[in-house]
C-alpha cells in the first residue's frame, strides 16, 4: 500500500471533514475488518406456525391433543388403555411420516459408550461427571433426533392457531 | 412413432394404479422388462401432496365450507373443481353426499343412463353431479398429470397406454371405459381384462412359466377386489409346437367384494354392542367399519393365533378417552362369518340365489343378491359345463369344469384363510370328480400385478413375451321381431340373430351372412342388442328362438343415415362386425354400394323406456 495517498486522504479528510470515513479507517488499520469470519448466523426467528402445525398434524391423525387435554383422572386404566391403544399407533405413524425420528447414539442402552460429540445439546453427562471431559460413560438414554422434517408447506391463508377446527354435525 | 413407454393403468373400484415399462424395439427378445410403478402425487390431507402408489378411485365435490381457500390447488391445476384420491375418500367418510364411489360398477350398471349427471346417487339438492363416465375420466386425468409431472420428457399421450377392464364388462362398459379415457386426452389407448393382466403379471415374475404348466391345464383366476368378484377361465393349449394361452370364459360381474365383508363384521360388532346395551350411530359404524377392515387383516396375518383384536371407536368429542367405545372383534365370529356368509363349503351344484327380479327394482348398484362367492364359483365352472364343448376346457365326469392351477389376485386375498377357504372347496369339488387339488401359482403384490401385468401385455403386443389369445368373452345378437301376429297381452316372441361369436379374435371382422335389413333415411333406426357369457357355440347370422334366460339386454344400438338426395328411402343393408385391435367391438351396417354406417351405443334409450 502506497503510503503517501494514504497520508494525503487522512490530511484532507480531517482538514474538511474533520472525521475519518469508514473506509478510511479500515484503510489505516483503525477498524476491524468486515470480513471477518461470520459471528454464528442468529437463527431465524422461530415460526410457531410451524410448531402449531405438527399439533394439528398430531391432533387430525391421532386425536392427541384431545387425549393430553382431557381430564383422565376419573377412567379406570382399562379404559384408558383401549383409547390409547389406536391413538398411539396412528401417532407414532404421524412421527415417521414427517420427522423420521433416529437415536442420537445408536447403541445399546446400558453399555459403555464414547460419544462421538461432546455438544452439551446433544450428549449430557449426568452422575459423578469429573471436572474435564469424560471419554465416555454407560449410555443411559439413546436421545432423539429429527432426522429429517417434511411439514407440508402452509397455506398462508390460513389461520395456523386453529389446531382442531370446530365439528358440527348435520342430522 | 414408436412410444418410449408402454403404461399399464388398473382403473379400479376403489383403487387405481399406474406401472409402466420401457420399450425399446432394439433390446434382447430374452432379457427381461422390467416393469415399474408409477408414484401419484395426490392430495392426501388439504394443503398437502404426498406420493402414494395407488390412487383411491374417489371424487369428492368439494362446497364453500369444505376445505380452506387455496389448500385443494395441485401442480397442475391451482383450483381444481373436484378432488381426486386419497383426501376425497378421507373427506367424503366425514360428508358423504359429495362423495362419489364405486363409479367403476355404475359403469357397467345397465338400469342407469351412465353418461348422465347422476353421482353422488344420493347427493342432497344443489349438490353437482357427474356421470359415472365423467368421474372415471377425472381419475384417468390425474393419473395422466401425475405421469406428466414426473416424465417431463415422455409426454403421457406419445406413450401406449393399456387399461385395464373387468372381463365381465360387457361391450357397452368397454366402450364407455374408452370414451372416459378418450376425453381424458389418452391416445394410443388399448384394453385388457383385469384377469388377464394378472395372469401376465404372473407370466413377468416367473420367465420359466412354460416349465410350470403344460398343454391341456386349465388356470382359474380368482379376483376378488374391494367390490367386485371376477372369475376367468385361462386353458394352456399348443399352437405350431408352443405352448399358448387361451381365454377360455369370463364371469359375470358380481358385486361383491372385500367391503362387503368388512361391513358384515362391523354390523356384527355393533349388534354384540347393543347387546350391551351400546348403540352406535352411522357415522360411528364408520369408524367401526374401518376398525374392522384392520382388525380382520390383522387376525388373518401369517402366525398370528390370538382369539380377538380389539376395536376402538374413540369418543366423538373432545373427550377421547370418556367417549370411547371398547369392542372385540372375535377370530371365532370372524370365520365363523366366512365359513358360512362369504365362503360356504358348498357343493359344485350349489347355485347362488338368484337376482330379485321384481318389477320395481330400488334404484342404486345391483349388488349380488347372494354373498356366498363360493356359490358364485359353482355357477361359474357349471356354467361353462353346461355349454358344449368349447377350446381347452378340462372337465370332470359331472361336466363341472375343472382348473389344474388357481392364480388369486386383489387385495382381499393377502388373508392366507381366504385363501384357504377357497382352496378348500374347491379341491372337495375336484374330489367329488376324482380329480387330484388345484396347484396355487403363487401370485405377489396382489394390489399391482394388475397395472404391472398391462404394461408387461403391452410390452408382448409389440412382440416380446406370450400373447394370451381371447377375443370376445361373449356371444353378442341383435333382436328382430319375428313376423307373427302380436297377440294382447303377449310381447311380440323375438329372435335373437348372432353377430358376434364367442372368442371372435382381435383385429378381426366379419359380415353376417343371409341378412339384409331395410333402413329409413333421416330417421334414427334402433336395434335391441343382447349379450351372453353362456352360450359359446352360436355362429354368426345364427338366429335363435326360446332363449330364456341365456341372454340378457343391453343398451340398444342405434344407427342414423344421414337422407342424401338420389338415394331411395329405404337402403337394404347387412352387417358387418368388426373387432379392432385394440380390442373394441364395432358393428357397421353394409350398403349393397359399400357405404358403411356404425352403430353406436344408445345409453339413454333404455333407461327412458
Amino acid at each position: 500500500m502506497s503510503r503517501i495517498p494514504l497520508a494525503f486522504r487522512a490530511f484532507f479528510a480531517i482538514l474538511f471533514q474533520g472525521i475519518l470515513s469508514d473506509k478510511l479507517k479500515r484503510d489505516l488499520g483503525l477498524a476491524p475488518s468486515p470480513v471477518r469470519p461470520a459471528a454464528p448466523a442468529a437463527p431465524p426467528p422461530p415460526n410457531p406456525a410451524h410448531a402449531l402445525q405438527l399439533l394439528a398434524i398430531l391432533q387430525r391423525d391421532s386425536r392427541l391433543v384431545d387425549f393430553l387435554m382431557e381430564d383422565i383422572a376419573s377412567f379406570d386404566d382399562d379404559q384408558i388403555g383401549a383409547a390409547v391403544r389406536s391413538l398411539h399407533d396412528q401417532a407414532r405413524d404421524s412421527l415417521a411420516r414427517y420427522l423420521s425420528l433416529q437415536p442420537v447414539i445408536d447403541g445399546v442402552e446400558g453399555a459403555y459408550t464414547r460419544p462421538a460429540t461432546a455438544d452439551p445439546a446433544a450428549v449430557k453427562f449426568i452422575g459423578n461427571v469429573p471436572a474435564t471431559k469424560p471419554e465416555g460413560g454407560t449410555l443411559r438414554h439413546k436421545g432423539w433426533r429429527a432426522a429429517k422434517v417434511e411439514l407440508p408447506a402452509l397455506n398462508a391463508k390460513q389461520d395456523a392457531t386453529i389446531i382442531a377446527p370446530a365439528e358440527i354435525e348435520i342430522e | 412413432m414408436e412410444p418410449r413407454y408402454v403404461i399399464g393403468i388398473d382403473l379400479g373400484t376403489t383403487n387405481s394404479a399406474l406401472s409402466y415399462v420401457e420399450n425399446r424395439p432394439g433390446a434382447d427378445p430374452f432379457a427381461l422388462p422390467k416393469v415399474e410403478l408409477l408414484d401419484i402425487p395426490q392430495l392426501v390431507n388439504p394443503s398437502e401432496m404426498r406420493d402414494e402408489n395407488l390412487l383411491p378411485s374417489f371424487l369428492y365435490i368439494p362446497g364453500a365450507t369444505d376445505f380452506p381457500a387455496g389448500s385443494i390447488a395441485l401442480p397442475w391445476d391451482p383450483q381444481p373443481e373436484t378432488v381426486v384420491g386419497r383426501l376425497a375418500q378421507k373427506r367424503g367418510i366425514e360428508n358423504a353426499g359429495r362423495l362419489v364411489s364405486s363409479a367403476k360398477s355404475w359403469l357397467s350398471h345397465g338400469g342407469v343412463d351412465r353418461t348422465a349427471p347422476i353421482l353422488p346417487f344420493r347427493a342432497p339438492e344443489g349438490v353437482p353431479k357427474y356421470s359415472p363416465v365423467e368421474a372415471s375420466r377425472r381419475y384417468l386425468d390425474h393419473l395422466r398429470h401425475a405421469w406428466d409431472s414426473q416424465m417431463p420428457d415422455a409426454p403421457f399421450t406419445q406413450q401406449h397406454v393399456l387399461v385395464t377392464v373387468p372381463a365381465s364388462f360387457d361391450a357397452v362398459a368397454r366402450d364407455l371405459t374408452l370414451k372416459a379415457a378418450e376425453q381424458a386426452g389418452y391416445q394410443n389407448i388399448t384394453l385388457l381384462e383385469e384377469p388377464q393382466a394378472a395372469f401376465y403379471a404372473w407370466i413377468e415374475r416367473h420367465p420359466d412359466w412354460r416349465e410350470r404348466v403344460t398343454v391341456g391345464d386349465l388356470i382359474l383366476v380368482v379376483d376378488i377386489g374391494g367390490g367386485t368378484t371376477d372369475f376367468t377361465l385361462i386353458a394352456v393349449t399348443e399352437q405350431s409346437g408352443e405352448l399358448s394361452l387361451e381365454r377360455v370364459a369370463v364371469g359375470e360381474h358380481i358385486l361383491l367384494g372385500g367391503d362387503n365383508i368388512d361391513l358384515a363384521l362391523a354390523r356384527l360388532v355393533a349388534d354384540q354392542l347393543a347387546q350391551q346395551g351400546t348403540k352406535i350411530d352411522n357415522f360411528q359404524l364408520q369408524a367401526l367399519w374401518n376398525n374392522c377392515r384392520t382388525a380382520k387383516e390383522k387376525l388373518l396375518e401369517p402366525g398370528n393365533k390370538k382369539d380377538e383384536a380389539p376395536v376402538t371407536i374413540l369418543g366423538k368429542g373432545t373427550g377421547v378417552v370418556g367417549g370411547s367405545i371398547k369392542a372385540k372383534l372375535q377370530r371365532a365370529d370372524l370365520e365363523r362369518l366366512l365359513s358360512d356368509g362369504f365362503l360356504p363349503a358348498v357343493s359344485s351344484n350349489d347355485m347362488p340365489a338368484r337376482q330379485r327380479r321384481a318389477g320395481l327394482q330400488e334404484l342404486g348398484l345391483p349388488y349380488a343378491a347372494d354373498a356366498a362367492m363360493t356359490r358364485h364359483l359353482a355357477r361359474f365352472l357349471r356354467q361353462q359345463a353346461s355349454t358344449a364343448e368349447h377350446g381347452g376346457v378340462r372337465r370332470g365326469p359331472s361336466g363341472l369344469a375343472c382348473p389344474t392351477h388357481i392364480l388369486f389376485n386383489g387385495g382381499v386375498l393377502n388373508a392366507g384363510l381366504i385363501r384357504e377357504r377357497i382352496l378348500g372347496v374347491l379341491n372337495s369339488w375336484l374330489a367329488e370328480e376324482s380329480l387330484p387339488p388345484v396347484q396355487q401359482l403363487s401370485g405377489e403384490d396382489l394390489m399391482h400385478a394388475v397395472s404391472r401385468g398391462a404394461a408387461y401385455y403391452g410390452l408382448a403386443r409389440r412382440g416380446r413375451g406370450v400373447r394370451i389369445r381371447g377375443g370376445v368373452p361373449r356371444t353378442y345378437y341383435v333382436a328382430i321381431e319375428s313376423a307373427m301376429p302380436s297377440v294382447p297381452g303377449f310381447a311380440t316372441p323375438l329372435k335373437a340373430l348372432t353377430v358376434v361369436a364367442f372368442g371372435m379374435e382381435e383385429g378381426t371382422d366379419l359380415r353376417i351372412p343371409n341378412r339384409e335389413f331395410g333402413l329409413v333415411v333421416g330417421e334414427p333406426a334402433e336395434f335391441r342388442f343382447f349379450t351372453s357369457a353362456v352360450r359359446k357355440n352360436d355362429q354368426p347370422g345364427d338366429l335363435i328362438e326360446d332363449f330364456g334366460d341365456d341372454l340378457e339386454e343391453l343398451a340398444p344400438m342405434e344407427v342414423d343415415l344421414p337422407a342424401e338426395q338420389n338415394t331411395a328411402d329405404v337402403v337394404p343393408v347387412s352387417f358387418e362386425t368388426v373387432v379392432t385391435e385394440t380390442g373394441m367391438l364395432q358393428l357397421w351396417c353394409v350398403a349393397r354400394d359399400g357405404r358403411r354406417w356404425k352403430l353406436e351405443f344408445n345409453v339413454r334409450e333404455r333407461v327412458a323406456a
